[in-house]
């Protein structure tokens, strides 16, 4: 359950202050999987980050199954985060000076998991990368790193999984190759999915779609059919 | 603690080893100065406790100014019947000059007569390598008509006065067969200042000599050999109750031990100083590769953050690795200290003229105590490591997850908003005053790096001081470079685009300028602050010497000698001689209380009185007795005796320093012993004596006829031109062979070599702080080597020539060398007038040769390790490099 009441975020660029999310409110019941779509600025990736507890929003609240996360201290928020949230970036975001093994078993090692390197392991064979253990990030291509990324998001198997345009820096049929996994993972794993995306062949998978305009929400609809990965023949 | 920190660590490490090239030299550096400085003189010290007995010439030492009287000597003899051997070894200043007409030069030596038994412990190294006995008997018919004894003499005496084995030398009365070299002395040392070569002889020699008259400057020394199961020290006790009326020092040789080791420990604590304080710049270094790493890094601690970890486990991964390379650095510079160690005793022998480190067996151990220092210096290498690194590291907090999704925004961009961070929050983010996390870190980095400065200084007061004498420094050092470097900021931008370029690469935002200038900077002040205090004391005690200060001091005239020196002094250069009359004493009561020459005797009287009271205690005064004062003298209170009438009873005039330390004034009673006889004198008068002035002074002066009966010599001073000083000096000893001849110009010559070795031996190893400044400069350089490459790409791409761009990074090179050139050289000239004026009270010296010449060689400096750090930079080609961005 993701509760976000009156968000509001202002900062400031070059000096002068910038509204990103004005008065943002919205429930996420459990496992439902929602789209966030709206025009770029309009502050789509500003209220996934703040679920996401990455910064601290200049006023209002978000709830994440009932615990406030407005107020956590950085420590408890990053432990928090450990344990519930798994991120994904448009832009992949591994750690150029670990392997893809190393990568994955990086939420297990904070967690403290001793079988951490086997658990990251089966977690990349799951996502088709057995052969790419032991490669640095600059050794996989782009769609290569962003199934590293998906094992590591899932590694701790999150209650909430947040994705950043997920597929913004792929070619189509890498995009949709890596939305299919994630729609999968996602199934088997039961999380909540807030999928922040331009893409409205995407979007379309979703049981919800929110779209934001200027700090808004401008449209909050509920969609007919439930997700399925785009691989499976429709009716 | 999580595995995790210690596993990230690791790999961060395997990527990444190449851009902790230079921190590892920077603390390599610095640990391999600690180490090898350590290890130095852990082998002096351990070398000097086993060779204990060698180093005093025997188990127990008996030492006077004049030899045992025959109760004394009877007891002596009375020893032997319990296995106890004994020699009898004279030590003492003599001319010699060459007999048979060979040459008419004249030198002045210091004589040793010893007998066959010579040395009791250790060996004497001649050359031919044969027994002491072999050498010094008389020589039979080798000399006729007139009869001659052996001599092993040092070389040097050959070289100066142009001789060579097998001729013949006449000191005092005797005439002396050169038969050899003597090249190691076993108990000739910690004598840092020898007067002229050695010259050893039979003690028979030394009669016929006819040196030894009443009130010579001698120094006796009876060696003692104990057999097995004799307790040296009971023996000791037991002589100076039979002894007691010798006025004689005896000791062990556990008792002379200390001395030289005290000695030997400060000497190696200043020069650990020194590479304390490389390690410290090398420090600075740390903190740039650590800073420059985590503005890298801010990327990846920001992911590391989004999927959870806090602050604390990424600052215990990025401390673990500093450490981790703090460690790797500080064996490094163990393994570069056992090399230094290796090779400083061959340097230390080549710097240093006294027969100090000569005449030991340096040999390196590597026991326990050499370990010690090892460890000691992994254990600096480590702490000065975890100091400096993890300052910068504290930035780690302020970086938030937000900025892997939103670069462009300023706020909340952890580095890129603390460089951006307004004037005066910054100041208070610097004073720690924003962030109390940070002034308690503030706080315990001060409180350590004065806890190490304690412990390599071993005192508490000396590492204080250093402490506060380097931070006082750092200060000035980067408020001068913040000044310059925001100075540049403000000036109008120059018009070439060279300049300008070379101007807008040290004031940008993120430059680490001011801390390479600095870390260069101390370099350059200790090296220049050294130099001058050399020059200025070489120039203070040699060349600002009085016009009218004497040439020679002649010592040793025998009273009937006086009116002949007086005449033959006037027929060779028309000049009367000042004559003082002269009794050599020690002190034996100060009003009532008798004083114990030996240190250890009353162990109530030596707490109270420690070091220099202790020396004005157990000195030998020259007394003499004078009826008016003497022109270099000032009274500070009291009266003078009147002129031209013998008071009643003795009265003596005491210098007011030797007055302070002895706790006299007017009305206490002194009383000498002279040569077994007391006299007592009442204090008069309490003086000031300007040293500096090259007169014959006294610590002591007693009235007329105080010292009547007592054995005194003259000492006569006189001031020639130089071209007559070699006829005058060959004359005297001619007609008095017994009087030494002291020439000023010959010992201020020494002192000035002497003063030269030091100061060269504490700059070799302040060579170490400039080398980890070049190094801080080559790391703060490697930091900025991607905008440079960057840059030099652009501009080349925009029809910039290889030469522009060269032509700019020198003149970049040049202005920081330039800067931290002129404050290291400014602070040095501040620091050494500092220690002149107050410690050593001595002008100080405008030398802008030095001056000059340091700010040249720092410059130089600069340009060169900045050109060898980029030169790589202005060969590439554009293209691929843009292609990667």
């Amino acid at each position: 359950m993701i509760s976000v009441r009156n968000l509001v975020m202002r900062l400031s660029a070059g000096g002068h202050p910038v509204t990103i999310l004005n008065d943002v409110s919205l429930e996420i019941p459990p496992k439902q999987v929602v789209a966030v779509m709206g025009p770029s600025g309009s502050g789509k990736s500003t209220l996934l980050g703040l679920i996401a507890g990455l910064d601290r929003p200049t006023s209002g609240r978000i709830m994440l199954d009932g615990v406030d996360i407005t107020d956590l201290r950085e420590g408890e928020m990053a432990r928090y985060r450990r344990e519930k949230i798994g991120y994904i970036f448009q832009s992949f975001h591994l750690i150029p000076t670990l392997t893809a093994v190393e990568n994955v078993a990086v939420p297990l090692e904070l967690r403290g998991d001793a079988d951490a390197p086997e658990r990251a392991a089966r977690l990349l064979q799951d996502v088709g990368l057995k052969d790419r253990l032991t490669h640095y990030p600059v050794q996989l291509s782009g769609g290569e790193q962003q199934r590293v990324a998906l094992a590591r998001a899932f590694a701790c198997h999150p209650s909430i999984l947040l994705a950043d345009e997920p597929t913004g820096n792929l070619d189509s049929t890498t995009g949709r190759q890596v939305i299919d996994l994630l729609l999968g993972l996602n199934r088997d794993h039961g999380s909540t999915l807030v999928l922040v995306t331009h893409d409205s062949d995407l979007a379309a998978q979703a049981e919800r779609v929110v779209v934001l305009c200027d700090g808004r929400v401008e449209s909050d609809r509920s969609l007919a059919f439930p997700p399925r990965p785009s691989g499976e023949r429709r009716p | 603690m999580s595995p995790f920190p210690l596993r990230m660590a690791w790999r961060e490490t395997r990527a990444a080893w190449r851009h902790f090239l230079y921190f590892f030299v920077c603390i390599a550096l610095g640990v391999g100065a600690l180490v090898g400085v350590g290890l130095f003189a852990t082998s002096l010290e351990q070398t000097v406790i086993r060779e204990a007995r060698a180093l005093l010439g025997g188990d127990v030492e008996i030492r006077t100014s004049r030899a045992l009287s025959p109760q004394g000597r009877a007891v002596l003899e009375s020893l032997e019947s319990r296995g106890i051997a004994w020699i009898h070894v004279s030590e003492l200043v003599a001319m010699g000059a060459a007999a048979d007409g060979a040459t008419t030069a004249t030198q002045i030596v210091e004589l040793k007569a010893a007998p066959e038994e010579y040395p009791l412990y250790g060996k004497l190294v001649t050359e031919p390598d044969r027994p002491v006995g072999t050498f010094l008997p008389e020589q039979g018919s080798a000399c006729a008509p007139s009869p001659c004894w052996g001599a092993l003499v040092q070389e040097s005496l050959l070289i100066r006065m142009g001789l060579s084995v097998g001729d013949t030398l006449k000191i005092g009365q005797a005439r002396l067969k050169i038969t050899g070299l003597v090249r190691k002395e076993p108990d000739r040392v910690a004598n840092a200042f020898s007067l002229g070569p050695r010259v050893m002889i039979s003690r028979r020699a030394l009669a016929a000599s006819e040196l030894i008259q009443p009130g010579s400057r001698v120094q006796e020394r009876y060696l003692i050999k104990v057999p097995p199961g004799t307790v040296p020290q009971r023996l000791v006790a037991e002589l100076r109750g039979r002894l007691a009326g010798d006025s004689a020092r005896i000791r062990t040789y556990r008792d002379a031990q200390p001395m030289l080791k005290r000695f030997l420990d400060q000497l190696a604590r200043y020069f650990g100083l020194i590479g304390l304080t490389a390690l410290f710049v090398g420090g600075i270094g740390v903190a740039a590769t650590v800073q420059a790493f985590l503005r890298e890094k801010l990327h990846t601690i920001a992911v590391l953050k989004t999927l959870g970890a806090d602050s604390k486990v990424v600052m215990q991964t990025y401390l673990l690795q500093a450490m981790f390379l703090g460690l790797i650095g500080s064996v490094a510079g163990v393994g570069l200290g056992l090399g230094l160690q290796a090779w400083l005793p061959s340097l230390a022998n080549r710097l240093f003229p006294s027969p100090l480190l000569q005449q030991i067996d340096l040999t390196s151990v590597l026991g326990l105590a050499a370990a010690l220092a090892i460890v000691k210096g992994v254990a600096l290498g480590l702490l000065t490591t975890l100091l400096f690194a993890i300052w910068p590291l504290l930035a780690v907090r302020e970086i938030r997850p937000a900025l892997v999704f939103r670069r462009e925004v300023s706020s909340g961009l952890g580095l890129a908003a603390t460089e951006q961070a307004d004037g005066r929050r910054r100041w208070l983010r610097m004073a720690g005053l924003d962030d109390l996390p940070r002034a308690g870190i503030a706080a315990a980095l001060a409180v350590s790096l004065a806890g190490l400065a304690i412990w390599q200084a071993g005192s508490l007061t000396v590492g204080l001081l250093f402490i506060i004498a380097l931070a006082v420094a750092v200060l000035l050092l980067s408020g001068a470079a913040w000044l310059i470097v925001r100075g540049l900021a403000r000036v109008p931008a120059p018009t070439s685009l060279v300049l300008r370029q070379a101007v807008r690469n040290i004031h940008r935002p993120g430059s680490q300028a001011a801390g390479v200038m600095v870390a260069i900077g101390i370099g350059v002040m200790v090296i220049v602050a050294v130099s001058l205090m050399e020059h200025s004391l070489i120039h203070h005690v040699g060349k600002s010497r009085p016009s009218d200060a004497p040439t020679f001091f002649f010592i040793d005239i025998q009273p009937d000698q006086l009116d002949p020196f007086v005449r033959l002094m006037e027929r060779e250069v028309g000049i009367a001689p000042k004559m003082t009359p002269l009794v050599r004493s020690r002190l034996f009561a100060v009003d009532g209380v008798r004083v114990a020459l030996d240190e250890e005797s009353s162990q109530a009287q030596q707490r109270r009185r420690e070091g220099r009271t202790r020396w004005y205690f157990t000195r030998e005064y020259k007394l003499t007795f004078l009826d008016s004062l003497p022109e270099d003298n000032t009274l500070v209170k009291g009266a003078w005796w009147p002129r031209d009438e013998v008071p009643g009873r003795s009265l003596v005039s005491v210098e007011e320093e030797a007055a302070d330390h002895l706790g006299v004034d007017i009305g206490s009673v002194v009383e000498f012993d002279i040569q077994g006889a007391t006299v007592a004198a009442t204090v008069a008068s309490i003086r000031h004596v300007d040293w500096g002035s090259f007169s014959t002074n006294f610590y002591m002066i007693l009235s007329p006829g105080s010292l009547k009966g007592a054995p005194y010599t003259y000492v006569g001073t006189i001031r020639v031109p130089p071209e007559k000083e070699v006829p005058l000096q060959q004359a005297v000893v001619g007609a008095f062979p017994n009087v030494t001849a002291i020439n000023i110009g010959e010992v201020l010559d020494t002192f000035a070599r002497i003063l030269d070795r030091l100061s060269l031996a504490i700059r070799s190893v302040a060579v170490f702080c400039i080398l980890a400044g070049a190094v801080v400069m080559a790391t703060a350089l490697a930091a900025t080597r991607y905008r440079r490459l960057y840059e030099s790409v652009i501009l080349k791409a925009l029809g910039a020539t290889r030469g522009m761009i060269a032509r700019g990074f020198a003149a970049e090179y040049a202005v920081l060398g330039a800067v931290a050139g002129g404050i290291g050289v400014g602070l040095a000239a501040a620091l050494s007038w500092g220690v002149l004026y107050f410690f050593l009270d001595v002008p100080w010296l405008f030398q802008p040769d030095v001056l000059l010449g340091g700010l040249a060689w720092t410059v130089g400096l600069t340009v060169a390790v900045g050109v060898l750090s980029t030169f790589y930079i202005l060969g590439r080609r554009p293209l691929p490099v843009l292609r990667q961005e």
